[in-house]
């Protein structure tokens, strides 16, 4: 076990080598952030004295060099823009993020766990149907589609809910909603499909033969075996949701989080802040991977025993 | 339920079968339906658009669709902000947005598969190596990615598909090692390793065939997640150039229209429901009819 | 009717009923580092005023130019390149500081004398005449200008100017004793004027909030705090005001303004802002060297047509390059630009265009419809048989020597034609140097008789000389100046003044009353 998770961490600080060193210098080769937000309109020369003052005018060897060294120390620069810490400006953006996250998935946990094994039982049935039908429209709207008519339908027209930012617990309503939607098609499915198999399997049909009630079998032996499949689906899709997924929602309801952080600094070439940003999301993603595999093993010997 | 180690026990045949007409419920006949009708509305889109899709008429911008008032004669679904005809446009956009989608989960599957298949046969350090880029692409948004390719290689349509190419090979890798791993233990293959079978041919002819299902499901998840992505790299202004017309450049740019004038996002919105809903209906019964568990690791 | 559910319904009543001087500003965008003197975008332009004093200040009710004591009592020439200004007394910063004239020539020098790059970019093209500026007394400053400047007022009142805080900027970062660039890195981010506003909180790119400051020396501010928020999306920047989560919005498109206009809660201020949307052209470009092919592509544009359709007819276009800010250099009478698109058919054919394709380059949404009016202009020049592309990308390549064409915004930094054309086009400015435009001896001959001749007729003369000289050898093309609006509750009475640069938010007393 020990060496499984020394493997492991090793792996983790390689991919997180790697993942700093592309993102280092595909920024680089991407442009200059003197020509996206402080350069238009200056001389040449002018243009020259701020790359220099920037420390953008040194070999890509030796930045990168120097990079390596700060970060090893600890330090990860100022902003290119807002002249801080990067490290202050990710941190005041991961609150928000992450709350957004947390809700997103408590809202998607308690409508599709119910709904995927309501598809499952009634597999044939009309509402197996409608229930995935229902599940495959959050799949079929682009997010920023659902978050915009939203604001309209409760905002604008109905003026029921609040559209900007994190103030209060209305406010995650909408954003909630809006992002929820490829999460709840995503869960519906698998937990539908998990439960599938497991209510095939001898020891549901054993569990029926013991004369426990219909509701029990399903939820105490059905869902228990299911979660297992379930967890990893959901790590992963929580991964890629904390990854980029609330980008375009974070702008509409203009939620001061790191999705909006991440683009803006693209965009705009702010390396520094883009660099830690990538950074932060992958470690979380990281984390959220080896914790859901450590689940997965601990659940399933098999898996321990596979991965050796 | 059938298990897939009892389909797959013959060496050499595929547990997968094209499943027929008879065998769909209503749903499933709907989504056939309607993906006939969008493919062959992309085909035959300079047949059956009835303008110019970049045609423009500054004098006659946001027109509502037929039925409204202000309505602008030919002009079903009502003018954009520049009085392009939005059926054209919507036309137009779906076949480029088809062939967008298809070659991106194409070349993402092409891509993932051959890399997964690599890393399941090949293992030991070829796996890890694998693994360990699956590992990374996870853990880097994709959205950032797509920014980068966009911002280092200048946006146009080539570089387009390429994005979109990339977007999900992980995935295609992931679940190709995983099948190909439990595979190689099943008695055919080992059969076929010890009656001196080359790596190669135990590859095409005995494994290939056998992960073809999960992969089709994956192929359908992916490709409607490209129809999504195209929309949000279109909303962060990184979509396809203008004056272009995607499904997704569409609603994308159109959507500061869209308390004002809806049909310009709505038109394009409902056939990208269209479009994601029947791929999806269709995958997932394909799915069922193969009966794979979609296995994420 | 059901309304607002309690949070909503308590924010609404807070900013607009008993206590009435709080107010929220949605804007499409807020300033990543608040600094007068680095700055000037378009995005910070919004902030400054409230928050900031300059020496002499400017009667804003007007397009005239009316000077007022500002921070300056007042000023007189001692000779022909120094002035002399009697400082106001009894000013104090935001944190508690009295200005004195070692604040003012600091402000002053940390531009004229320049070593903090970002500094020098900005002072370069606007402050070169400046020398320095020199203590006399506590309440005396002297300023030298390298040779007589026709500009003085105008270029004291200068948003890069404004008066800083010497002993707290000193005391930011580093050694309290001395002035180092991280000082002014951490200025950036708690900025301290002496407005009727201080800065209470500043988070880039997401919020400024200011409160009404005390101790302000005119007339105090009539708002108790106003807080400015970022709302990206504009269909939720709209709704926020029937939500009551904004009283007033920035930056609402043509195409939007009915909306606001058939809302009995709502209603809109705008004006036609004073900068240009431009066409810049590459002259040195291999392809467009030829001065008709250019001339050509700007004779193609119908620029009437774009207003009318994108602009609803609201925005101005010039036949030259000038804005009636300009005062006694306001002169439309010149034609510079027209649409021919007759003409520019045959230039085409006398210049032998292969129909070779042209780019021109747009940001996907800086400019309020850029995007639209790229395309609309590609379907204009098509018609003249210009074969045009639109590339939509955020970078900046107005110095690459591959750029063709694309679109920027010249603002007016200052009211005169040097504050707007001739920062930009001045020989060895930022044009010639990115190498997109040439000048030669005739040019900055005309240039120097325009820049700093005493007398306005010889001013006049020689701008027109050198708008002749634009439209023989076209670098740009102005296609408008953008109507911009901002909508607001009906409870709200705010416009634009039109004696500001652009985008000012000013919320300084007489310029907003909330009822």
């Amino acid at each position: 076990m020990l060496i499984y998770v020394l493997r492991a961490l090793v792996k983790m600080a390689v991919t997180l080598l790697v993942i700093v060193t592309l993102v280092f210098f595909a920024t680089r080769l991407s442009g200059n952030p003197v020509d996206f937000v402080l350069g238009d309109g200056i001389s040449r020369e002018d243009r020259e004295l701020l790359i220099a003052y920037y420390g953008l005018d040194a070999t890509i060897g030796s930045q990168y060099w120097r990079y390596l060294v700060s970060v090893f120390s600890g330090e990860f620069g100022l902003s290119f823009l807002e002249r801080r810490p990067v490290s202050q400006i990710v941190f005041e953006r991961a609150w928000p993020s992450l709350k957004l996250l947390l809700s997103a998935i408590s809202f998607t946990l308690i409508v599709s766990v119910p709904l995927g094994i309501l598809a499952a039982i009634y597999r044939t049935s009309i509402i197996g149907s409608v229930v995935m039908v229902i599940a495959f429209l959050g799949y079929a709207v682009p997010a920023f589609i659902i978050g915009i008519l939203l604001v309209l339908i409760f905002g604008y027209t109905l003026n029921w809910l609040p559209v900007i930012g994190d103030g209060s617990a209305l406010h995650f309503i909408m954003p909630t909603l809006a992002i929820s939607g490829m999460l709840v098609a995503a869960i519906t499915r698998f937990t539908r499909n998990a439960m599938l198999d497991v209510l095939s399997q001898d020891y549901m049909r054993t569990a029926r033969a013991k004369g426990l009630p219909e509701w029990v079998v399903i939820l105490k032996h059905g869902l228990r075996n299911a979660s297992i499949t379930l967890l990893s689906v959901i790590g992963l899709q929580i991964a890629g949701l904390a990854a980029s997924g609330s980008v375009v929602v974070e702008a509409i309801f203009a939620w001061p989080g790191i999705g909006d952080l991440l683009v803006r600094s693209a965009i705009l070439r702010d390396y520094p802040v883009l660099q830690f940003a990538v950074l932060s999301v992958a470690i979380v993603v990281i984390v959220i991977n080896a914790a859901v595999d450590i689940a997965y093993a601990y659940a399933d010997p098999r898996i321990r025993l596979a991965k050796g | 339920m059938t298990d897939l180690t009892q389909t797959s026990s013959s060496p050499g045949s595929a547990p997968f079968h094209i499943p027929v007409w008879s065998d769909a419920n209503w749903i499933v006949r709907i989504a056939l339906l309607v993906g006939l009708v969008l493919i062959f509305v992309a085909l035959a889109a300079p047949l059956i658009a009835p303008f110019d899709p970049n045609a423009q008429s500054l004098i006659s911008r946001l027109r509502p669709p037929v039925g409204f008032e202000r309505y602008k004669d030919g002009f079903l679904f009502g003018t954009d902000e520049l009085g392009r005809d939005i059926l054209s446009r919507c036309i137009y956009g779906l076949r480029l947005t088809f062939a967008l989608a298809l070659a991106g989960s194409v070349i993402g599957l092409l891509i993932g598969g051959t890399l997964g298949l690599l890393a399941g046969i090949a293992g030991g350090v070829v796996e890890d190596f694998v693994m360990a880029m699956v590992d990374t692409q996870i853990a880097i948004p994709f959205t950032l990615i797509a920014l980068l390719i966009l911002a280092v290689m200048g946006s146009s349509l080539d570089v387009m598909v390429l994005v979109l190419g990339v977007y999900g090979w992980e995935q295609y890798a992931r679940i190709v090692r995983a099948e190909v791993k439990k595979l190689t233990q099943m008695p055919f293959v080992e059969a076929a390793q010890a009656a001196g079978a080359t790596p190669l041919r135990i590859a095409f002819h005995h494994i290939l065939p056998n992960v073809v299902s999960p992969i089709v499901v994956q192929f359908t998840l992916n490709f409607s997640n490209i129809v999504i992505l195209e929309s949000t790299l279109s909303f962060l202004g990184l979509g396809v150039q203008p004056p272009t017309a995607t499904l997704g450049s569409m609603v994308g740019i159109g959507r500061d229209y869209l308390p004002t004038a809806p049909w310009i996002v709505l038109a394009p919105a409902a056939v990208i429901l269209l479009l994601t809903f029947a791929v999806q209906i269709l995958g997932d019964w394909l799915r069922d009819k193969a009966d794979v568990r979609l296995r994420s690791r | 009717m059901t309304k607002l559910l309690a949070t909503t319904a308590l924010a609404s009543l807070i900013a607009t009923g008993a206590f009435a001087s709080e107010l929220t500003v949605g804007a499409a965008n807020v300033s990543s580092y608040l600094d007068p003197g680095r700055d000037h975008s378009n995005v910070g332009s919004q902030f400054y005023y409230n928050s900031f004093d300059t020496l002499i200040a400017k009667n804003h009710d007007t397009t005239d130019t009316e000077w007022r004591p500002g921070l300056a009592t007042e000023w007189k020439l001692i000779e022909p390149t120094v002035m002399e200004l009697k400082l106001r007394e009894g000013v104090k910063f935001h944190n508690g500081e009295d200005m004195t004239a070692d604040d003012v020539v600091f402000s002053l020098n940390r531009m004229y004398q320049a070593d903090f790059p970002p500094y020098q970019v900005r002072a370069r093209d606007r402050l070169e005449n400046f020398e320095k500026a020199e203590k006399i007394d506590d309440h005396t400053v002297r300023i030298t200008a390298r040779r007589p400047e026709p500009l003085w007022e105008t270029l004291l009142n200068l948003q890069q100017v404004m008066i800083v805080p010497l002993d707290y900027t000193k005391g930011l970062a580093g050694d309290p004793d001395k002035i180092e660039h991280d000082d002014y890195e951490a200025f950036s981010l708690k900025p301290v004027g002496t407005g009727p506003y201080k800065v209470a909180e500043f988070v880039p790119g997401e919020r400024v909030v200011w409160e009404r400051f005390d101790d302000f020396w005119g007339e105090k501010a009539p708002l108790d705090k106003v807080t400015v928020k970022h709302m990206p999306e504009t269909a939720s920047r709209i709704t926020s005001l029937k939500t009551g989560e904004a009283d007033i919005v920035t930056n609402i498109a043509p195409d939007q303004l009915g909306l606001i206009e058939n809302d009995p809660d709502m209603k809109a201020a705008g004006s036609a802002t004073a900068l240009f949307h431009v066409m810049i052209m590459n002259v040195n470009h291999p392809k467009l060297k030829d001065a008709r092919i250019r001339q050509a592509m700007s004779l193609a544009i119908d620029r009437d047509t774009l207003n009318e359709a994108l602009w609803g007819g609201k925005a101005v276009v010039p036949s030259t390059h000038t804005l009636k800010e300009f005062g006694e250099l306001y002169q439309p009478e010149l034609t510079t630009f027209e649409y021919n698109p007759e003409k520019a058919r045959e230039l085409l054919q006398e210049a032998g265009y292969d129909g070779f394709e042209i780019s021109y380059y747009t940001a996907p949404s800086y400019y309020t419809n850029g995007l639209l009016a790229a395309q609309a202009i590609m379907e204009m020049w098509a018609e003249v048989g210009i074969n045009g592309k639109v590339t939509v990308q955020d970078k900046w390549n107005g110095g690459s020597p591959d750029m063709m064409a694309r679109n920027w915004s010249n603002p007016m930094y200052f009211a005169d034609p040097f504050g707007s054309f001739g920062v930009m086009w001045a020989p060895n400015g930022p044009s010639e140097s990115e190498g997109r435009f040439n000048t030669d001896e005739d040019y900055a001959k005309a240039w120097e008789q325009f820049r700093f001749s005493g007398d306005v007729e010889l001013r006049r003369a020689a701008y027109a000389e050198l708008m002749e000289r634009i439209k023989q050898d076209p670098p740009v093309l102005p296609l408008y100046r953008p109507y911009e609006s901002w909508a607001m509750k009906n409870n709200i009475d705010w416009a634009p003044k039109p004696g500001h640069i652009p985008y000012v938010l000013d919320f300084r007393a007489g310029s907003i009353a909330v009822n």
